[in-house]
C-alpha cells in the first residue's frame, strides 16, 4: 500500500463573511503534496495563496471540502487537537518575523516548546541551541529580538519552526520584508533544509523567491491555475500575468 | 506546559513592562495599603482604649454627680447631688464593696519656689485599693491620717518629679493653697486613664479634703461591686433615686441628677466605638481596593489588545485556549499580589511611623497590626485580580490564531 500523501485537499472552498456579506476566497481547489516537496505558491494579492496556507497550516478552517492530512480527515478536529497539531506539526515562517519584542533569541526559539508537554527546561533549551546553531545565529543567542537585523530576526523565526522538528515549514512570504542579500539569505537557508529533507511549502508573489522551490502552483481568484514542477516552463507561460 | 512556565511568562511580561506595571499596581497598593493601615490604627487605638479602662479592673464603677459624665464641674446642673449621707447609705448595700468618694480640691501646689497645678484629691484608704495605687516610697495614706484629718499628702511620681526634681521629697512639706502638708509618700506610676495623665495626682485623707474644701458634697465616688456589676448598678440606681426623690420607673438617664459607670460598660462603649471606626475606614479602604481592580482590568485590557500579535503567535505555536486564559489571569492575579505586598509593606510602615508620633501625644499608644485584616486585603486584592483579570484573559484566549497575527 503507499503512503497516503502528507497534504491532500479536495474541492476546498473558503469564504469569509463580513456582516452577512459572503466574500468567496478559494474556489474548489484540489491539491496533494508530498513529503520532502518544497513547494512554492505563487500569485498576485487577493489571490487566496496566503489563505490556502493558512488553512494548510491549521491557523484557519475551511468553509467547504475536506482536508486530510497524514492521511487523516481533519473536518472533526477539537480545538486542543489543533493547538497540538500547530505545535508538532506545522511551523510557520512570517513575512513580519513575529518574534517576541524584547526577549532574547534562545526564549523566542524555545518558545514553541512551551507548549510541548513533556519537555524539560534543559532539552528545551538544548534543542533551541541546535536549531540556532542550524541557521548560524549561534554568536547572538543572548541578544534581543530587536537588536537583530531583519535578515537575523527571520532566521531566528527559522530556528524557532525548526525546533519542534515539524512534518512541514510554511513560510508566508519570508523574504517580503528583507532587502535581497538577507533574503537571499534566508531563501538559501530554506533551500538546505529541503535538502535534510523538510517539507517545505512558500508563499511568495516573487519569481527570484520562488525559484528556490521545485514545484510551483500559480493561483489566481481563488482557482489553481497552474501546477507544475517544470520551473523556466512555469515562469515562461505566469510570469508575464505577474507583473 | 507547565505552571512554573505560565509564572516564568507572567513575570517577563511584568517585568518588561516596569513602568506600566507599577501604575498598575497602584491602585492595589493604594488600597491595600490604607487597608492595613486604617485597621492598624483601628487596633491600636482599641488596644489603647482598653488599656485606659483596664487598669481600672473589672468590678470598678464610677457614680458622677449631675446628668451627664465629667467629674463634678461647677457649671453642671446637680454638681453637688452626691453626700456625705449618699456615701453612708452606699456602703450599707450588700451589692458592693467598698466604697471611695472623692473630693477635689482647688489650689497650687508648690514647693520653695516650684509651682505645679496637679489633680488634688482627697479620699479614704479603700481609694487606693479600688485604684491599684500603691506606694513606691515611703507609706501610703492610712486610718489614722484619716480619723486625724491630718495635713499629709501623698505625691504621684511626675507631680514629685516637677516639685523637687531630683531630690528626695519624703518628710519635706509642701503647700496646697496657703496650707503646710507633709509629704509621706510617693506611688508608683499609672500612666493614663480615661486620656489623662494619672501621675499628675497629690492624695490627701478625705477629711482633710473635707475640711479644707468646705463642702458638703462629694466630686465623684469610686466603687467596687462585690459580685455582678449588673445587680450593683440596679441597686446605686434605686437607692440615690430614692434618696434623692427622683421618680424614674423607666429608666430615663435625664431625669437622674448622677451618673453610674462600669469599667466593663465604659470598655463595651469604647470598644465599639473603635470597631466602628475600623469598619468605616476599612470600608473606605475597600473603595480604593475596587477601583484598584478595574484598572487592572483596564491595563489588562489594553495589553491584550497591544499583544495580540503576541498572542495570535502562540496559538500558531501551538498554545491551547487554556494556557492563553492561564498566562493572562496569572499575570494579573501575579500583579495584584505584588501590589498587595507593597502595600503591606508600606501599610504597616506607615502604621509604625504613626505610632512613633503619636506615642508622643498620647502615652499608651502601641503599635498593633490586625492580622485577620492583613490576610483579608491580600485575599481581596488576589480576588480582585482573578474577578477583573478574566475578562481580558477570556477576550484573549478566544482570539482567532490568523485574526490575532493579521492585527495591527
Amino acid at each position: 500500500m503507499t503512503k497516503p500523501p502528507l497534504i491532500e485537499i479536495r474541492q476546498l472552498s473558503k469564504s469569509y463573511f463580513n456582516d452577512e456579506v459572503e466574500t468567496p476566497v478559494l474556489h474548489d481547489v484540489n491539491l496533494k503534496i508530498d513529503r520532502g516537496e518544497f513547494t512554492a505558491i505563487m500569485g498576485p494579492s487577493g489571490s487566496g495563496k496566503s489563505t490556502l496556507m493558512h488553512i494548510l497550516g491549521f491557523l484557519d478552517t475551511p468553509t467547504h471540502g475536506e482536508y486530510f492530512f497524514e492521511g487523516q480527515p481533519t473536518k472533526h478536529l477539537e480545538e486542543d487537537q489543533l493547538a497540538r497539531i500547530r505545535g508538532q506539526k506545522v511551523s510557520f515562517v512570517f513575512q513580519s518575523f513575529n518574534l517576541l519584542p524584547r526577549t532574547s533569541v534562545l526564549a523566542n526559539v524555545m518558545l514553541p516548546l512551551l507548549y510541548q508537554p513533556g519537555i524539560s527546561t534543559a532539552d528545551r533549551e538544548k534543542r533551541a541551541r541546535e536549531a540556532i546553531e542550524i541557521v548560524g545565529l549561534t554568536d547572538r543567542i543572548g541578544n534581543l529580538s530587536n537588536q537583530l537585523s531583519g535578515g537575523q530576526q527571520q532566521r531566528v523565526a527559522i530556528a524557532r519552526a525548526l525546533v519542534t522538528k515539524p512534518e512541514i515549514i510554511f513560510a508566508d512570504e519570508p523574504t517580503g520584508n528583507l532587502d535581497s542579500a538577507s533574503g537571499i539569505a534566508v531563501m538559501t537557508t530554506l533551500q538546505n533544509l529541503h535538502e535534510q529533507g523538510h517539507t517545505i511549502i512558500l508563499v511568495t508573489h516573487e519569481k527570484t523567491t520562488a525559484e528556490h522551490a521545485e514545484r510551483i502552483i500559480f493561483i489566481r481568484d481563488g482557482r489553481i491555475e497552474s501546477d507544475t514542477k517544470n520551473f523556466k516552463q512555469a515562469l515562461a507561460r505566469e510570469g508575464t500575468k505577474l507583473k | 506546559m507547565t505552571i512554573a512556565d505560565t509564572f516564568t511568562i507572567a513575570l517577563r511580561a511584568i517585568g518588561t513592562n516596569k513602568s506600566r506595571s507599577l501604575l498598575t499596581m497602584l491602585g492595589i497598593i493604594i488600597g491595600v495599603g490604607s487597608v492595613v493601615l486604617m485597621t492598624s490604627i483601628g487596633a491600636s487605638v482599641e488596644e489603647l482604649i482598653l488599656g485606659q479602662v483596664s487598669s481600672l479592673g473589672a468590678n470598678s464603677m464610677v457614680i458622677f454627680p449631675g446628668q451627664e459624665e465629667g467629674g463634678g464641674s461647677q457649671q453642671r446642673p446637680g454638681y453637688d447631688s452626691l453626700t456625705f449621707d449618699d456615701i453612708r447609705a452606699l456602703e450599707k448595700l450588700t451589692t458592693i464593696k467598698t466604697v471611695a468618694p472623692v473630693i477635689f480640691v482647688n489650689g497650687i501646689v508648690s514647693y520653695g519656689r516650684e509651682e505645679t497645678t496637679p489633680e488634688v484629691m482627697g479620699s479614704l484608704p479603700t481609694f487606693y485599693q479600688n485604684q491599684s495605687i500603691t506606694a513606691e516610697r515611703g507609706r501610703m495614706l492610712d486610718d489614722t491620717d484619716e480619723s486625724g484629718a491630718k495635713y499629709v499628702v501623698m505625691l504621684a511620681p511626675d507631680t514629685a518629679t516637677d516639685l523637687f526634681g531630683e531630690s528626695e521629697p519624703l518628710g519635706k512639706r509642701v503647700k496646697v493653697g496657703d496650707r503646710s502638708f507633709t509629704v509621706v509618700g510617693i506611688t508608683k506610676p499609672l500612666g493614663s486613664q480615661f486620656f489623662q495623665n494619672a501621675d499628675e495626682r497629690v492624695y490627701m485623707p478625705f477629711s482633710t479634703a473635707q475640711v479644707i474644701s468646705g463642702q458638703k458634697y462629694v466630686n465623684y465616688i469610686t466603687l467596687q461591686a462585690a459580685g455582678i456589676t449588673d445587680f450593683a448598678f440596679a441597686d446605686i440606681k434605686s437607692l440615690l433615686r430614692a434618696r434623692h426623690g427622683i421618680r424614674n420607673p423607666d429608666d430615663e438617664q435625664e431625669k437622674d441628677d448622677f451618673v453610674v459607670r462600669s469599667a466593663a460598660q465604659a470598655a463595651d462603649i469604647l470598644g465599639s466605638v473603635s470597631l466602628g471606626l475600623t469598619l468605616f475606614l476599612s470600608a473606605i479602604a475597600s473603595i480604593s481596593l475596587l477601583v484598584g481592580g478595574i484598572g487592572i482590568m483596564n491595563i489588562m485590557l489594553v495589553a491584550v489588545t497591544e499583544r495580540t500579535r503576541e498572542i495570535g503567535l502562540r496559538k500558531a505555536v501551538g498554545a491551547r485556549k487554556r494556557d492563553i486564559l492561564l498566562q493572562f489571569l496569572i499575570e494579573s492575579v501575579l500583579l495584584t499580589l505584588m501590589g498587595g505586598a507593597i502595600g503591606i509593606t508600606g501599610g504597616v510602615l506607615l502604621a509604625a511611623l504613626i505610632a512613633m508620633i503619636a506615642q508622643n501625644f498620647l502615652a499608651g499608644y502601641v503599635f498593633a497590626l490586625s492580622i485577620p485584616a492583613m490576610i483579608l486585603a491580600v485575599v481581596v486584592a488576589a480576588g480582585t485580580g482573578l474577578v477583573f483579570g478574566i475578562y481580558p484573559a477570556r477576550r484573549a484566549s478566544n482570539l482567532n490564531p490568523i485574526e490575532a497575527l493579521r492585527y495591527e
